[in-house]
């Protein structure tokens, strides 16, 4: 019955119907723009598309939530890419994948153990890893691209089932309901919230510090790792430059999807509306045949314009908080000055 | 107390108190390893100590160096740190070649680069002193400022002649020192100067060290994140002129990561900052520690190539200085840090 409260929703989760509208009018332009989008191919364009950036920007919105970020997130996936397709002639497509998902994963623990244990922030030590990742890419590819010999091997998971998914965005999509049952539902999931939105509340009553940053950090780097073994095996190439332009789509997907840089706050379906709208967009300017920096333009235009709506409500609710607690003051000052005429 | 107790409590004493000494001092002693370590290297590879190859050293460390120093005025600030700085510079040389090549001469381009730097530098630490995060503005920003740098060179190269009035900064030296390495270290000493002798200087150090102490005292982070993000994005001006007046000629992807061998140049920038030990809390460094991050990571690059690696192990050396360093410091001020 809830669920098809409008009203509820909407005035219990302002960030989240501004996404949803955010994302219903970016479709609607480029369907109305374009005869072209609007359209099953189009469709499973996007979906394809959401399959990769929906799990970086899923990862991400997981890490500010706790209120961390993760900036290695794209070089990270570069080297699962580089692993699976260098891998893949050798040893099969399904060992390769599961060695660069046991590499990344593991990545990922580390970062996240020496921020948890060490207290490095997370910004400050995913800059380096950033750097470090690129060179241990760079190693295993060599300084070149990498490809595949038999183009065929990869073919699977890129069939088309029920007309716009395939195999990978089944995937992820089946992650996506994983991840969001989990936040909502378990003990840990809601540690996650709490080291995020109140860290030193939370570890002065006694929430483990440790065990959820290690878990957002972990999860950080599976998603890596498997939209760097996605793109890798979908294109059967990869670069050991590639995909930074996944750290700047995943923010905005996660800005957009409601995280706030103060952490706590956002959610599983916050990334995927999220996804979704950075995707429209993206495919709609692919449409446009516009070059990808110009892309990047706009995402970054649409990153401030977030962050200045964000930052505009911040401000505003503590402009009312400060008059409340002025107006506060002022009745118990009458109140009291009432009482000592008296 | 018996006799043998006493000796045993003294000799478990002299134990701990080696193992104390140890604890004590093995951060410094493992980094006297590696100064040896290092040292050893610098005398057995071929031709390292030579004149010409200091010169090298300290020339090829002057971009990232100077865009260092402008940095380090954002993270002494408690800015963290932006992660557009090579965007800006991209954007700096597109306007400074575009300039040079219609024949405007070096002073009015040299202008027209830093008032660009300046106004993208101020928009950015306005939105920062707002209450923006800076991690996330300015990753914004770079997007928006690349798209502005390709679309008005539509993505070309453009070159200017090669007599003209930029040569003596790309090319030119004194006395044998490059122009370019005496606009470094005239840079560094005026950034240290303005940040020991100045008022200016010492706010900044305070609006790191303790936010609400500035707030208190009418210092706030609105108008000095402008300031040192416009400070940060003269620097970054300053290399992309250098970098043009070398090669005579600019394209937006110059500072990119498939230009360079490097690594992206950003995060190189920001790596001289953290691996000459500023907090990234602000408030603790200096841009003399800065400058000298600089030429220590180009000596350790200089010297791997020297003993003939790729690119792909220099970037690793260079990621695994960044993480070691930030771990070496975490580790050292882990008791002058609240939890969260």
């Amino acid at each position: 019955m809830t669920f098809f409260n409008f009203k509820k929703i909407t005035s219990n989760d302002p960030d989240l119907t501004f996404a949803i509208l955010l994302s219903a009018l970016v479709f609607a332009f480029f369907s109305l723009y374009e005869p072209l989008f609007f359209n099953i191919n189009t469709g499973f364009a996007i979906m394809e598309r959401f399959a990769v950036l929906g799990l970086v920007g899923l990862a991400l919105t997981l890490c500010i939530i706790a209120g961390e970020i993760d900036l290695s997130i794209g070089s990270n996936a570069a080297l699962s890419a580089v692993i699976v397709v260098r891998l893949t002639d050798s040893i099969g497509a399904p060992n390769a994948i599961l060695i660069a998902l046991a590499l990344a994963t593991t990545i990922g623990l580390i970062q996240g153990f020496f921020i948890a244990y060490l207290k490095v922030r997370a910004i400050v030590l995913t800059v380096g890893t950033l750097m470090l990742l690129r060179g241990i890419t760079l190693f295993a590819a060599d300084e070149k691209t990498v490809m595949l010999t038999d183009f065929d091997i990869p073919d699977f998971i890129q069939e088309k089932m029920f007309y716009i998914f395939s195999p990978a965005s089944f995937l992820v999509l089946g992650l996506f309901v994983l991840v969001a049952l989990f936040m909502r539902y378990t003990k840990y999931g809601r540690e996650v919230y709490a080291i995020g939105g109140a860290r030193k509340e939370a570890v002065a009553s006694g929430v483990s510090l440790k065990r959820p940053m290690m878990i957002v950090f972990a999860i950080s780097g599976l998603c890596a790792g498997i939209g760097g073994a996605i793109i890798g095996l979908r294109s059967g190439t990869a670069q050991p430059l590639g995909l930074q332009y996944l750290l700047l789509a995943a923010t905005v997907a996660a800005f957009i999807g409601g995280v706030s840089v103060l952490g706590g706050k956002g959610g599983v379906v916050g990334a995927f509306v999220g996804t979704l709208t950075v995707n429209f967009l993206n495919t709609g300017l692919v449409f446009n045949v516009t070059p990808a920096y110009i892309a990047q333009m706009y995402l970054g235009g649409l990153l401030l314009v977030v962050i200045l709506f964000q930052n505009m409500s911040k401000v505003y609710e503590d402009k009312q908080q400060r008059q409340l607690k002025l107006a506060d003051t002022d009745s118990f000052r009458q109140r009291l000055l009432k009482s000592l005429k008296a | 107390m018996s006799a043998a107790a006493d000796s045993k409590r003294s000799a478990s004493f002299r134990q701990s108190t080696a193992l104390a000494i140890l604890k004590q001092n093995g951060l410094n002693i493992f980094l006297a390893i590696i100064a040896l370590v290092f040292i050893g290297f610098a005398i057995t590879t071929h031709n390292y100590l030579t004149l010409f190859n200091i010169k090298t050293i300290v020339r090829d460390a002057a971009l990232v160096g100077i865009m260092g120093i402008g940095l380090t005025f954002v993270t002494l600030s408690g800015n963290f740190f932006l992660l557009s700085m090579k965007e800006t510079a991209a954007l700096c040389i597109i306007t400074f070649a575009t300039s040079m090549s219609h024949d405007y001469g070096f002073i009015i381009s040299l202008v027209g680069a830093l008032a660009v730097a300046m106004v993208s530098g101020g928009l950015q630490g306005l939105l920062i002193g707002r209450g923006g995060n800076p991690i996330v503005v300015t990753l914004g920003a770079a997007g928006i400022l690349y798209g502005i740098a390709s679309w008005w060179s539509d993505n070309l190269v453009i070159s200017f002649r090669r007599p003209n009035d930029a040569e003596w900064l790309g090319t030119g030296s004194v006395m044998g020192i490059p122009n370019i390495t005496i606009t470094f270290i005239v840079i560094a000493i005026l950034a240290e100067l303005v940040l020991r002798k100045t008022s200016f200087g010492r706010q900044v150090y305070l609006i790191g060290a303790n936010r609400a102490a500035g707030k208190a005292t009418g210092h706030e982070n609105r108008s000095m994140a402008i300031k040192v993000c416009m400070i940060a994005s003269v620097c970054c001006a300053i290399v992309a002129v250098a970098f043009s007046a070398q090669m005579s000629s600019a394209q937006a992807n110059y500072f990119s990561s498939e230009f360079g061998s490097s690594g992206d140049f950003t995060i190189l920038v920001i790596a001289t900052v953290m691996v000459a030990g500023n907090s990234i809390m602000g408030g603790y460094g200096s841009t003399l520690r800065t400058s000298l991050g600089a030429v220590f990571i180009s000596a350790v690059d200089n010297m791997m190539v020297l003993q003939g690696y790729n690119s792909g192990p220099r970037v690793l050396s260079v990621g695994l200085m960044i993480v070691f360093s930030i771990l070496v410091f975490a580790y050292i001020r882990r008791d002058n840090r609240s939890e969260g």
